[in-house]
């Protein structure tokens, strides 16, 4: 009882506190959004799952007929109370417009579950402090600067009933947070890896269908989670570190997301490039090659708080490019070939065919900045290229699977989609689905490369299905199949 | 404190902002609408103009918090079905969310009605994807005209389109199907290999069976027929071991609601031959390259046919379909596509004299 008042107390004296901040410094306030996460992110989670194998993987491996289309129901009686509050609760936020909010009786078919996934993993949207990832560094959201961070967390302490309470929990935040790797694995992080390895393998193992359900549907859940964060690594913003420059300094917030997502919605975005295949999870985003999601868009796009710096030129000669480049935050994108001519118009430096910047000279000023023809270059080319690799983690989280062989009353299983070398922890788990829908465990069997294992069929059999667990070179993976009784 | 206290009651009891609506109050004004609302309109065919009753009408408001970072919070949704002229109207919402950073983000408007592509507020609807944002809606006497469904729209794109509201979900549950079957170039999943499978092509003095070929929840899946079906054999030609039938019957109707399916296994000599024969006789016969390695369409009456040959199998299956059944050029080949997949159950044997089984599909197995 003491130490819950004096929580309330310390509680109450930051209210306060924060709240004699806020008053002094006033409510004036950005409105802005990481990919907008109601449509965009939404939009992109479902182009990347029509490219990718998400929907044969659930048809032939895990007994949904419908693939993509399955309904699915969450038994939120089958999570604990507090898990099951915070769930329904950030459901009921999601806008049915969307194509993923599931129905009252919590119902929505597989698709929409990993759609809502990519929603929820920002909402509320104070959680996408942990997707900043700056490439170089490996480090997260860092932006803070003298009293700005303690000023934006004062701001958010006030901002309703419900983050109030979030002042003490640290939703709050001041400016910094997880990177996103560190994020993908946080046991802090409820749709993140684990939660998606643990609950694929509950999705074929629990003892009863309605169990099994609502463990795909956590399953689902958690891949848009990860997706989300993927997403984000193809958002300049957050790989270049800048969430003043993007978030805070306008009051119409950020123009670039804003206008993705009235261009495109939740239903209209570009369909995806094709799946891109990386050796594991963490390349999927930064890697020795360069070739990591994280690293691209850092190098091709800027952000509104990464920009050159203006400047004055008199003369406007060679000096002007040094001015510039001294400027710049991150070595690339270069800005090279500036027409410094004086004229009113906007120019754009251009790369791989693409307006990435935008500048006008007025008298000696040279003015940088970003506008909707650089927006509508770089969402049309990019968002395709994001979907790519949402589609590949996709095939990546999915591509081991239980082959199954059957001859009379005997099935060989095999493990397939994986690369030596292998570390199998869990062997072989076979089981068996009697009439009712309940499975239970027929057989263990340790794992040897190359060797299938033998099963004997229960005459009762209605399905049998099995599951390994386990590392290879690519990574964790949990490899599932399930096959009809003879 | 005290001002601190007025200050956090003043913004936690805030109304929620309301952003600029990028739609007009009304078609012949520039004057923009409130995402509030009021809104009313009427729903009508795109190409007859005709007032369309009963579409459903489904309004939702998203609500999202957060200063800087910004996500959902709250969504308030009414749902309306369209009177007999074809008229919806949606009042503005009550019971607000309150909050100093929330604010009413947006507003869409979906429209559903069986036989029609779906119309939202924000987007127009693309077979090939690509979406066209909207400039036509408006707030008041908006005018909602439905394009009829074509041949070659794909399902799948179209669900993601509708949006997950319970009446819409609820309106259009039967796309799921043929949704499904748009995957992987129309397979569905496939069963466990029958281990008789291999006998249809051999002699056997036993009767073909295709009570496995299609089940009546496939058959609802893909048309969205929700009457029941007597299950029989059609009465015109004997069974055999080279020929099986099953015909849908449905209960109540006219012969426009019956399904029926023929199948023919035996050599390849005998399956080209026979594809030859119905390539002759059935009504209205065009030759099209749709399923299998050949396969012909055709039309009598109230009744649609598609046939198709899977040379190197033996086997030749006709489907017939009325036209009130199937109301879709395509529904007919995705009952097609459907028997297609469970040809590998297709089993001799069984009672001579009794009638198909009624049941589901079976099980799936391996990915192939």
């Amino acid at each position: 009882m003491g130490r819950c008042r004096q929580r309330r107390e310390s509680r109450l004296t930051r209210v306060v506190f924060w709240g004699l901040v806020l008053l002094t410094a006033s409510f004036v306030g950005g409105r802005a959004r990481a990919w907008d996460a109601a449509t965009t992110h939404a939009g992109m989670t479902g182009r990347a799952l029509e490219a990718s194998r998400f929907h044969a993987a659930l048809a032939h491996r895990m007994g949904r007929a419908l693939g993509s289309f399955e309904p699915l129901r969450l038994d939120v009686a089958a999570l604990d109370a507090n898990r099951a509050r915070d769930l329904v609760g950030r459901l009921r936020a999601l806008d049915s417009a969307g194509g993923y909010r599931p129905s009252a009786e919590g119902v929505a078919t597989a698709s929409a579950w990993v759609r809502a996934g990519s929603v929820l993993a920002k909402t509320p949207p104070e959680r996408g402090r942990n997707h900043f990832l700056e490439p170089s560094t490996k480090s997260g959201l860092d932006d803070d600067s003298g009293l700005s961070g303690a000023f934006h967390a004062a701001r958010l302490t006030l901002d309703d009933g419900a983050t109030v309470r979030a002042a003490a929990t640290g939703q709050a935040f001041a400016l910094d947070g997880m990177s996103a790797l560190a994020w993908l694995r946080s046991p802090h992080n409820d749709f993140g890896l684990a939660a998606f390895f643990d609950n694929w393998e509950r999705a074929l193992s629990a003892e009863t269908s309605s169990r099994r359900e609502t463990a795909l549907v956590r399953a689902l859940l958690a891949m848009g989670g990860l997706l989300a964060v993927l997403e984000d690594a193809g958002q300049p913003a957050f790989v270049r570190n800048d969430f003043r420059g993007e978030f805070l300094a306008r009051e119409s917030g950020s123009a670039f997301e804003r206008w993705v997502a009235d261009r495109y919605g939740a239903v209209a975005l570009p369909p995806a490039g094709p799946a891109v295949v990386r050796p594991d999870v963490e390349s999927y985003f930064l890697a020795g090659d360069l070739l990591g999601l994280a690293q691209k868009t850092q190098r091709k796009f800027f952000s509104p708080g990464t920009l050159p710096a203006d400047f004055s030129c008199d003369p406007c000669d060679a000096s002007a490019a040094r001015l510039v480049h001294r400027s710049l935050a991150f070595p690339e994108p270069e800005v090279g070939g500036l027409d410094l001519r004086q004229s009113p118009q906007t120019r754009y430096v251009v790369q791989d065919g693409l307006r990435i910047l935008a500048y006008r000279r007025l008298g000696d000023r040279v003015h940088f900045f970003l506008d909707s023809s650089v927006y509508a270059d770089v969402a049309q080319a990019w968002l395709p290229e994001v979907e790519g690799y949402a589609a590949g983690l996709v095939n990546h989280l999915l591509r081991a699977k239980v082959g199954f062989a059957v001859a009379g009353r005997e099935a060989a299983l095999t493990l397939e989609g994986v690369d030596e070398p292998l570390q199998v922890a869990s062997g072989f788990r076979v089981f068996v689905e009697d009439a009712q829908g309940e499975r239970k465990p027929i057989a263990t069997a340790a794992f040897k490369p190359g060797t299938p294992i033998l099963v004997k069929i229960p005459a009762n059999a209605r399905k049998i299905a099995a599951f390994v667990r386990g590392k290879d070179k690519a990574g964790e993976f949990v490899a599932t199949g399930e096959i009809a009784g003879p | 404190m005290v001002a601190v206290a007025v200050a956090l009651a003043m913004c936690v009891a805030c109304s929620p902002l309301v952003e600029n609506a990028p739609f007009s109050v009304r078609p012949d004004s520039l004057a923009p609408g409130d995402l509030l609302g009021p809104f009313d309109g009427m729903v009508v065919d795109g190409e007859t103009e005709r007032p369309i009753a009963s579409a459903v009408v489904v309004g939702s408001w998203a609500f999202e918090r957060g200063i800087g970072l910004r996500g959902p919070a709250s969504v308030r949704e009414a749902s309306v079905e369209t009177d007999a002229d074809g008229r919806y109207r949606l009042p503005q919402p009550d019971d607000l969310p309150t909050g100093s950073s929330m604010r009413l983000r947006r507003f869409t408007l979906i429209v559903y009605h069986r036989g029609y592509v779906a119309y939202r507020s924000d987007f127009k609807f693309r077979s090939d994807g690509k979406g066209e944002v909207r400039h036509d809606f408006s707030q008041r006497a908006n005018k909602v005209r439905l394009e009829k469904w074509q041949a070659g729209m794909e399902h799948r794109r179209h669900l993601a389109f509708l949006g997950s509201a319970e009446a819409v979900v609820k309106a259009a549950g039967w796309e799921a199907q043929p949704a499904s079957l748009e995957y992987d170039g129309g397979a569905t999943a496939p069963r466990a290999p029958a281990p008789q499978a291999a006998k249809v092509q051999t002699a056997s003095p036993e009767l073909l069976d295709a009570s496995p070929l299609l089940s009546v929840e496939e058959v609802r899946g893909v048309t969205g027929f929700a009457g029941d079906f007597e299950i029989g054999r059609l009465a015109d030609r004997v069974r055999s071991e080279e020929y099986d039938s099953l015909h849908f019957k449905a209960k109540g109707k006219s012969e426009g609601f019956d399904v029926g399916v023929r199948v023919w296994a035996g050599s390849p000599a005998l399956a080209e031959a026979q594809f030859g024969k119905l390539i002759a006789e059935l009504p209205a016969a065009m030759p099209t390259e749709e399923i299998g390695d050949r396969s012909v369409r055709a039309r009598g009456g109230e009744v649609v046919g598609l046939a198709f040959l899977l040379q190197e199998r033996g086997l030749v299956v006709q489907i017939s379909c009325g036209t009130s059944q199937c109301t879709e050029a395509g529904m007919v080949l995705r009952l097609a596509k459907l028997v297609e997949s469970h040809l590998g159950e297709l089993r001799v044997g069984g009672d001579r004299n009794g009638s198909p089984a009624e049941g589901g599909p079976g099980e799936k197995g391996g990915e192939p």
